[in-house]
Formats: structure tokens, sequence, C-alpha cells
């Protein structure tokens, strides 16, 4: 089988505390249903969700979302370590490629959804986040930056697609669940073109523009 | 009524409600009014070809009032299109009937498609009751049935994918085609182009064509598949239909239909066989009657050595 894993990577750091981490909380029953009542999309792609603040944490390990019926929840506190997130990213998807290739399946490049709200609070995240990109499954980064986060930076961490909060016009809440419901899209949307053999790939679905945000520029350097 | 004589409706005068569906073709938007009609929106009108769309309207109402029951209860079939400004914009169709919806956990109803046969149950979709394996065997004949009929019409369905059949066990066990716009009259262009569905391409069809052919081709993926519970059995692999669904009498038929459905274009089995193999009845060779002996040819006539004279012009 051809696999397409997801990981979502959500800043738990202290100011997303109250509306913000209810609303990604709240909206992770929804992508959880969508996915594993289709089971086409459930058998192509797999999902992992990794909390950061001070640390990162693997809350999910990645999984078949039709193989459970919880997940941990996010838990605001501490600081907001980028560094960390991408280390634990990189650790996880070496060793989720290779658990994958040995169970005979074949593995497309990891998709990774960013989200933060503040602006990094470690020293020496870049070079974390260079270590990723430049690593053997590097994956595909899209980066959606609300609250404090800073275009400039959201984009740095993206080498896909980025993302920012339109602040505005919707509050962090409102923009987070437009976001789950992006990264539910791109699920759904990029497994629907997966054929089981690999078959001549696929393309990875993910918006352009994503309600209550606007798109950040990659180009810029 | 239009929906009743196959005119055009103005789009202005539809009273759209809340939104059906979403696909990458358009979207479906329920319908205010009797019936409770859906209408289906093209993302790129432009791209549409309308007369292809009026040519299955057209066919619809040109069928036998039992023919076109039918058609409604087994199809999403197109009834008028819509237009905007002389501009076809979409058409008109049936909601699925009810029983082949199935209320989720979390309260949404979502179809019952042909993708919940095709896997072993999940907690996650535990409301859609899972077929007995007579149940499954009957699926496959009402299918087989449903393609074999709009074969005889002088249809090609181009996409058959594990999204847009249906099925259900209420009361009987009944099947419903959607998407219903991507059929075409044989040798006819479609209403826009069709990409193949992942997993259910036709392997040797040239890419981006359709044809009777390659739809015997999916009618052996969508029937083998159903019989196994296999989402990705494909011709050309064992095929191993669930214990319990077909005799040895069936079951020895269908794989050797299954095998032939491996074949080169032209040469995969009909919609007819498939209903043979299901219905357990062996099959009678017949020999074509054979030519009449051609007369024996004295080959000296034409093989032997010529002797030339000459034509005296003088006399």
């Amino acid at each position: 089988m051809q696999i397409l894993p997801f990981y979502l990577l959500c800043d738990e750091s202290g100011s997303m505390s109250g509306d913000p981490i209810e609303a990604i909380n709240e909206a992770l029953p929804e992508l959880h249903h969508e996915i594993s009542t289709n089971p086409t999309v459930a058998d192509k792609t797999r999902f992992c969700l990794i909390g950061f603040s001070s640390s990162a944490n693997v809350l999910q390990p990645l999984v078949d979302l039709s193989d459970i019926d919880e997940v941990p929840a996010l838990a605001a506190g501490g600081l907001t370590s980028y560094g960390d997130a991408f280390r634990t990213l990189l650790r996880c998807i070496e060793a989720d490629v290779a658990a994958l290739k040995a169970e005979g399946h074949e593995v497309y490049r990891p998709v990774a959804f960013f989200l933060s709200d503040g602006i990094p609070t470690d020293d020496g995240w870049e070079q974390a986040h260079k270590e990723l990109t430049q690593s053997r499954f590097c994956p595909k980064i899209i980066a959606f930056g609300i609250g404090d986060a800073e275009a400039a930076t959201i984009g740095q961490v993206a080498n896909f697609r980025a993302f920012i909060q339109q602040e505005a016009k919707v509050s962090p809440a409102q923009a987070l669940r437009e976001f789950a419901s992006s990264l539910t899209r791109s699920i759904v949307r990029s497994a629907s073109s997966i054929a089981a053999d690999g078959g001549s790939g696929f393309s990875l679905a993910v918006d352009e523009t994503v309600p209550g945000f606007s798109t950040v520029s990659l180009d810029k350097l | 009524m239009s929906v009743h004589d196959g005119a055009d409706v103005p789009y202005a005068s539809l009273k759209l409600l809340a939104k059906a569906g979403d696909g990458g073709q358009g979207e479906v938007h329920a319908v205010g009014g009797p019936g409770g009609l859906l209408y289906k929106s093209y993302r790129e009108p432009h791209k549409l070809n309308g007369a292809a769309l009026a040519a299955l309207v057209s066919l619809r109402q040109a069928l036998a009032a039992a023919d076109r029951d039918r058609l409604d209860r087994e199809t999403a079939w197109p009834l008028c299109r819509v237009t905007d400004g002389g501009r076809v914009t979409g058409f008109l169709m049936h909601r699925a009937p009810d029983v082949m919806t199935w209320q989720t956990s979390r309260g949404s109803s979502k179809l019952v498609e042909l993708t919940y046969l095709l896997h072993p149950p999940k907690a996650a979709w535990q409301p859609v009751r899972q077929p007995s394996p007579a149940e499954r065997y009957t699926l496959a004949v009402v299918l087989v049935e449903l393609f074999q009929w709009l074969h005889a019409m002088g249809l090609v369905i181009g996409d058959v994918s594990h999204a847009n059949v249906l099925w259900t066990l209420r009361p009987a066990p009944a099947a419903y085609l959607l998407d219903c716009d991507g059929i075409r009259l044989v040798g006819q262009r479609p209403v826009l182009d069709q990409a193949d569905t992942p997993d259910w391409h036709d392997p040797l069809a040239p890419p981006g064509t359709v044809s009777v052919d390659s739809d015997r081709y999916k009618a052996a993926l969508m029937i083998g598949r159903v019989l196994a519970q296999d989402a990705y059995a494909s011709p050309g692999k064992s095929l191993k239909p669930v214990p319990g669904v077909l005799d040895d009498r069936r079951e020895a038929a269908v794989l050797r239909l299954w095998e032939q459905a491996a074949g080169a274009c032209g040469t995969r089995p009909d919609l007819g066989q498939w209903r043979t193999a299901l219905a357990g009845r062996d099959t009678i060779k017949l020999i074509a009657a054979r030519p009449a002996p051609r007369p024996a040819i004295d080959r000296s006539k034409f093989d032997g050595a010529k002797e030339r004279g000459t034509i005296s012009l003088r006399d």
C-alpha cells in the first residue's frame, strides 16, 4: 500500500490557553471523524500529533485514524520551543518511515502542518529546522501563524506553503477552526489522488488560500 | 415543469438551499420545492459540452414510463439542464434514496458508498450494516444487471469508483449510480473530460479515454472487489471471494472471467457473461457454422507454362 503520512505540530505554549487550544481540541474529533469514516482515505494516510511548548511531545504516534477512538488533548502551558518541535518531528519521521516500509508499504514524502501563535523562544531553532529540511525524508511543511506569530518566521519554517492570520478579521479560535478544516481537506483530497500501488504518483492538495489567513510568499528570502 | 419535460431551467428560478456535496468538478446544492431535488453546478461551465448533457436528458425523456422509473430508481440521472444567460451551468437530479445514507456517531448523514463493501468493517462506520454472504452475492448481481441495462441502452459509464456507486440492504439489496453526467452515448463526447479514479483505471486503455471495453474492465474490478471484500483486487492478481458468497460452480465461473478481464481490450467479459457466471449456469461452447468448402482449384490452369503463339496481323 502507498502511504502518505501527515504530522500536525501544534503550539501548546501558555499563550494558546483558553479559546485557541479549545478550538483545536474541538476540531480534532471532526478531523478524525471525516477520515475514519472514509476507508479509502484512512487506508492511504497516517496521522501523528505532536504538541510543543517548552519541549515537544508526541501526543499521538503515527496511526491509521480509523484504528483509534481517543487522542490526548492539547494542554496550554510553557514556552515556544520550535527547535524541539523540529527535532521531535525528524525523529518521528525517520522511525515511522522505516516502520511503514518494514510493514511492506511504500511511503510518500511526509506532510507536516505546523501551527504556532508566537515567536520561537529558543535559540538555535534554525539549526534544528535546517537538519529537518536537509534530512533524507524532509517533509513538505505547511506553516500557519496566528496571534503573535510573525509572517517572516512562519515563511521561514514553511517549505511548501505558509499562512498568517488576518488579525483584524477573525479571532485566533476562528482561524484555528479554518486551519483544521484546511488540514482535513488536504488529507482527504490528497489521499483521493493516491493509487494503492503508487500508480502515477499523487498531487498534494493543500489549499492555496485559507479563510481568515493571508498567504505568505515563500519566494522572499 | 421542466423536471418532467426535460426543458432547460433558468438558474434564477432555483431556490438553492444547503450545500450537499463538493467534488472536483463542481458543487451540489439542495433545491427548495417539491421532489427533494439537487442542483449540480460546474466549477468550469465554459468547458462543458452542453449538447452531451442535453442528450442524456433526452435519453431519459424518450424512455417508456417503466424504464424511466427504473432509471430514476437506480441512478441520479440528469433530469434537466440549468442555464444562466444562455450558458449551461449544471443540472438537476434526484437525491439518493434515504436508505442509501447512514448517520455517523456525530449525527451527520453520509452516503453508503461502495467503499463500505470493499473494506473490513471499522468502528467509525459501524452503523453501516454489513451484508451477509447471500446479500453480498445479490448486490453483485444487482450491480451487474444495472450495468448490463445501461450498456444495452448504448451508454458508456466511464468512471466507476468506490464513491459513485451506492448500495443498501433495506428493504432488499439494491444499488444506485451517482455522477451520471460522466455517462455518455457510445461514440459521443462526454459532458466534461473525466479523470479516472485512482485504483479504478483500465491499465490497457489509452489515458483519458473510456469505452464499453474499459467499462467492462471496471465492471470486473467492481464485481471482483465486492465478492472478495477487497478494495484493491484487480484482474491478473488472484481473487479470493468471501467464504459463502459463491458456490463452487459460480466461483469457478467467476474466476475464469476474472482471469479473462486481465486480457487485451476487446477480450474482456461483457456483463452478460458475468450474469451467467453469477447465475451458476454452465456455458455451452457453440461452434460457428463452417464455411462452405472451397471448390478444388485446377492449379494447372494458373501455374502451367504459357505457350504464347503469334497473331498474324497481315492476312
